[in-house]
């Protein structure tokens, strides 16, 4: 094992993983929020994030759209985009087991991902735009700007969705159901509404994810198997509708994956990934913070 | 035959069960009365090992069982039956009940056999082989003692289950019950239905917050102040 | 009489499928035999996922053990498959066992259960690509010997083929005698409701380890199969998501929990796929996941217990007494 302990090489991984961890933290948003509030396990929101990766793509390379104006087109595409799939598959068995939920969300990512692929091809696609190469350096480590735009992103979403859950009333119906939707709906809370809504809530933050990552990411039609399985560990980590917990779990799913990668060699550092996640699978499932905040 | 010391069940801040302590002999017929939220399934779950005592010990036929899981208690001749009945919907009523004659034995047709004797003994037969997902309450109920009975236990917990029936159906249970007393099984009641504790049991607990605030016969137990004033402001149906 | 009946029947129709060589092509025997392995590693998934509820989406974890260790042990050693199987076998029970042991200890259930699955199926893609010893990233490829039974090898399709007929029929004895026994009813007992099961004397920690340990060798049979066929294995073609999906896809819409249910599943969707991939396969890479997920999709919509399963239950409906015990499919979650 090849141990490179240098302070610049350190310092780096540090700095590249908790922009990492913050745009983990962002595409994950969405998840802690469907999940935590409607209990549902949506194994297909790595491939919603790949549409809106898709879709800011095309936005960027095509219509030579500014990538960070793309969000004006991204976020209501994608909320719309989530209440749709929600309304035709999801909803019909919102009141069967878990398991065919899993299974139903299982076979829409299959039917998402494939159908990039016959239609995109399984090229990887990504578009420099004038942000993609703009960096700066603070010290020995290189801060790469359009990550930096996207951790700030990140931390302004989380905040945003928050605020919007805690003051709003609609973001208090969405609570109100999540916790109990017998109660809301005694409270005059039309709760299949409300699920909705924060379906697509949820769906609409990975546009505005697709759009910011787009400067300095890549979109192809398997992009989403690896990140659907990070938010699954960030959410876990972070515990089920903890938007807090999801920004740390975040951070620290990004220090591992850099860090890891800085310490092992080749795609070992997975490993690493994933050895923290199956952790608290087994001893904390209910995640790092287990206070619940929605 | 049970003997209970010093039980307690905390939950964080909540003490659900407080220093209980109490004994069974074999043969007997003992309810377990107080108001709602007195503790009195919280105590159950921990005789049955579904939970575990946060202090106090609990002795059955000579062994210490408090901690035992719940499939161990049940080995031990310790059944019982929950207050939300616990059917497994998508089979039959009789694999229902094979279920639990399995604990004794690991033969398909013995357990059948089994099974199928406690459905008559409930009262079941006919419906042997329908679904218990398609099961009335009362069925079910029938359904929950005859895989608690499949199981050969020589004290069982009943867990309010003449909850949600109606007078006459209540008086199938009660029946039901004696029928099984005279068979041999020391019974544990947990009732609000009073006409039902009432007429079956030989001695009552009573308690209130986790602890016992009284204990005697049924009539020493509705006469005494105590327990008047736990019940205080809650109607007990004296159905 | 009336017992015996269903394992007539298994036997029958193997008997039945055994006279396939005569009137298949080559290309179709190769669909033929994808079908078998298929079938039973869906069958092998049915034992956990379909009896005792616990949908595991790993699967693959044990079907690349099976294969990895008879392949390597075969090129490293010269050692014969039949004796590298023993082994595999050994070490996917050792493995199920004590992943088991963890797992169902820490009362994993549910969506936690299918993630950790999961993770520990991409996990393993990593570790054995990194491991040179396994082929890393590339895979390990079986030296072709012809036809050769001390290597499980044969020239033509139809010893894979009987193979294969003889290793379904295997598992379908299996299960259906295992139905009446102890083991399973109470396999479905925790599928039904844990708490109930654990009242009444089910050990369901136990239970579940065993059903993960039979499911996993089991499995690991059907990748040493896969890897005699194939003769290549690499980390993604079976550890990966795409392969232990596909297994429970299987399971799932031709009927969770019934003996035939994993078989039927098998048999409609596997030619369906193989048919798109050969026609479509190159302007429509894909096209076959794509159904796959369409049909599972519809499965979840509109026949949740599979199609054997919808079918026991229409039979049920038709007679008013529910006559036959049904021991199938999904009972809703108990929280």
């Amino acid at each position: 094992m090849d141990l490179n302990f240098s302070g610049a090489v350190i310092s780096q991984a540090i700095a590249s993983g908790i922009m990492l961890g913050g745009l983990f933290a962002l595409i994950s948003i969405g998840l802690t929020l469907i999940w935590g509030v409607m209990k549902i396990i949506n194994f297909a929101q790595g491939e919603f994030l790949m549409v809106g990766l898709y879709l800011a793509y095309f936005l960027v390379a095509w219509g030579h759209i500014d990538p960070y104006i793309t969000i004006l087109v991204t976020v209501p595409f994608m909320f719309f985009f989530g209440i749709g799939i929600f309304r035709v598959t999801i909803s019909p068995i919102l009141k069967d087991p878990v398991m065919n939920q899993i299974m139903l969300t299982l076979g829409v990512s299959l039917i998402l991902q494939n159908l990039a692929l016959v239609i995109f091809s399984a090229d990887v696609m990504s578009v420099r735009t004038r942000y993609s190469t703009w960096n700066f350096d603070i010290g020995p480590v290189v801060i790469s700007v359009p990550q930096l735009i996207a951790l700030f992103g990140s931390v302004i979403c989380t905040v945003a969705v928050w605020y919007y859950l805690k003051t709003t009333d609609s973001g208090r119906a969405i609570r109100a159901s999540a916790q109990n939707p017998t109660a809301a709906t005694l409270m005059g809370i039309d709760v299949p509404r409300t699920y909705l809504l924060a379906f697509g809530l949820g769906s609409a933050t990975l546009g505005l994810a697709g759009s910011l990552m787009i400067p300095f990411y890549y979109t192809s039609p398997t992009v989403g198997l690896f990140l659907g399985l990070i938010m699954f560990i960030v959410v876990v980590l972070g515990g089920m509708g903890n938007l807090m917990g999801c920004f740390v779990g975040g951070l620290v799913i990004g220090l591992a994956e850099t860090v890891g990668a800085a310490v092992f060699p080749g795609s070992l550092a997975r490993v690493f990934t994933f050895a923290i996640f199956i952790i608290f699978l087994l001893f904390r499932p209910q995640g790092i913070l287990s206070r619940r905040q929605t | 035959m049970l003997e209970v010391r010093g039980l307690t069940r905390r939950f964080g801040g909540l003490v659900a069960v407080n220093d209980l302590s109490f004994e069974l002999n074999e043969g007997e017929i003992v309810g377990l009365i107080g108001p709602n939220g007195s503790g009195k399934t919280t105590t159950f779950s921990m005789l049955s090992g579904a939970l575990r005592p946060s202090a106090g010990s609990i002795t059955f036929n000579g062994e210490r069982i408090d901690g035992l899981k719940a499939n161990r208690v049940c080995h031990k001749g310790l059944a019982r039956t929950f207050q939300v009945v616990q059917p497994f919907p998508d089979i039959t009523a009789c694999e229902n009940v094979m279920i639990g004659a399995f604990a004794n034995t690991g033969s398909g047709r013995a357990a059948e056999k089994v099974a199928r004797e406690k459905l008559a003994q409930v009262g079941l037969s006919p419906k042997a082989d329908t679904l218990a997902k398609e099961l009335t309450l009362l069925q079910l109920k029938r359904l929950e003692i005859a895989k608690a009975l499949a199981t050969d236990p020589k004290l069982l917990l009943l867990d309010e289950v003449a909850a949600g029936l109606t007078p006459t159906e209540v008086d199938v249970v009660l029946d039901l019950v004696n029928q099984l007393h005279a068979e041999g099984i020391t019974f544990i009641i947990v009732e609000h239905v009073m006409r039902f504790v009432m007429n079956l049991s030989h001695r009552c607990i009573v308690i209130d917050f986790g602890s016992l605030i009284a204990e005697g016969t049924p009539e020493e137990v509705l006469n005494n102040p105590a327990v008047h004033a736990a019940y205080l402001g809650e109607e007990a149906s004296i159905a | 009489m009336n017992a015996r009946m269903p394992y007539i029947g298994i036997l029958v129709v193997g008997a039945l499928m055994c006279l396939l060589p005569l009137v298949l092509s080559t290309y179709y025997l190769h669909i033929a035999i994808l079908v078998l392995i298929w079938a039973f590693l869906a069958c092998a998934w049915n034992i956990l996922g379909g009896y005792a509820g616990q949908h595991s989406l790993g699967n693959g974890l044990y079907m690349g053990i099976g294969a990895y260790t008879v392949a390597y042990l075969t090129n490293r050693f010269d050692l014969t498959p039949w004796l590298g199987l023993l082994v595999a076998i050994v070490l996917s029970a050792a493995a199920a066992a004590f992943i088991g042991w963890i797992v169902f200890r820490y009362a994993l259930k549910g969506a936690y259960f299918a993630l950790v699955t999961i993770a520990l199926a991409e996990a393993a893609v990593y570790v054995v690509s990194n491991i040179p010893a396994l082929g890393g990233a590339g895979g390990i490829q079986l030296e072709y010997r012809g036809n050769s039974l001390a290597y499980m090898q044969f020239a033509g399709k139809n010893g894979y083929f009987f193979m294969g007929v003889i290793m379904l029929v295997f598992i379908l004895l299996l299960t259906q005698w295992y139905r009446g026994k102890r083991f399973f009813y109470q396999l479905i007992a925790v599928r039904e409701n844990e708490d109930a099961a654990e009242a009444l004397g089910v050990d369901t920690v136990k239970a579940k380890i065993k059903a993960n340990v039979m499911s996993g060798v089991l499995c690991a049979v059907g990748g040493v199969f896969y890897v005699q066929y194939f003769l290549y294995v690499g980390p993604r073609s079976v550890f990966g998501e795409i392969v232990s999906v596909q297994i429970l896809i299987y399971a799932i819409v031709g009927g969770l929990g019934t003996t035939w249910g994993p078989v039927v599943g098998a048999v409609l969707l596997v030619p369906l796929s193989e048919i798109a991939r050969a026609q479509l396969g190159n302007s429509f890479q894909g096209a076959h996941l794509l159904l796959y997920g369409a049909v599972m999709v519809l499965t979840m919509l509109f026949m949740p217990f599979g199609i054997v399963g919808a079918f026991q239950r229409l039979r049920q409906r038709w007679q008013h007494r529910s006559a036959t015990p049904l021991v199938d499919s999904q009972g809703g979650e108990a929280s």
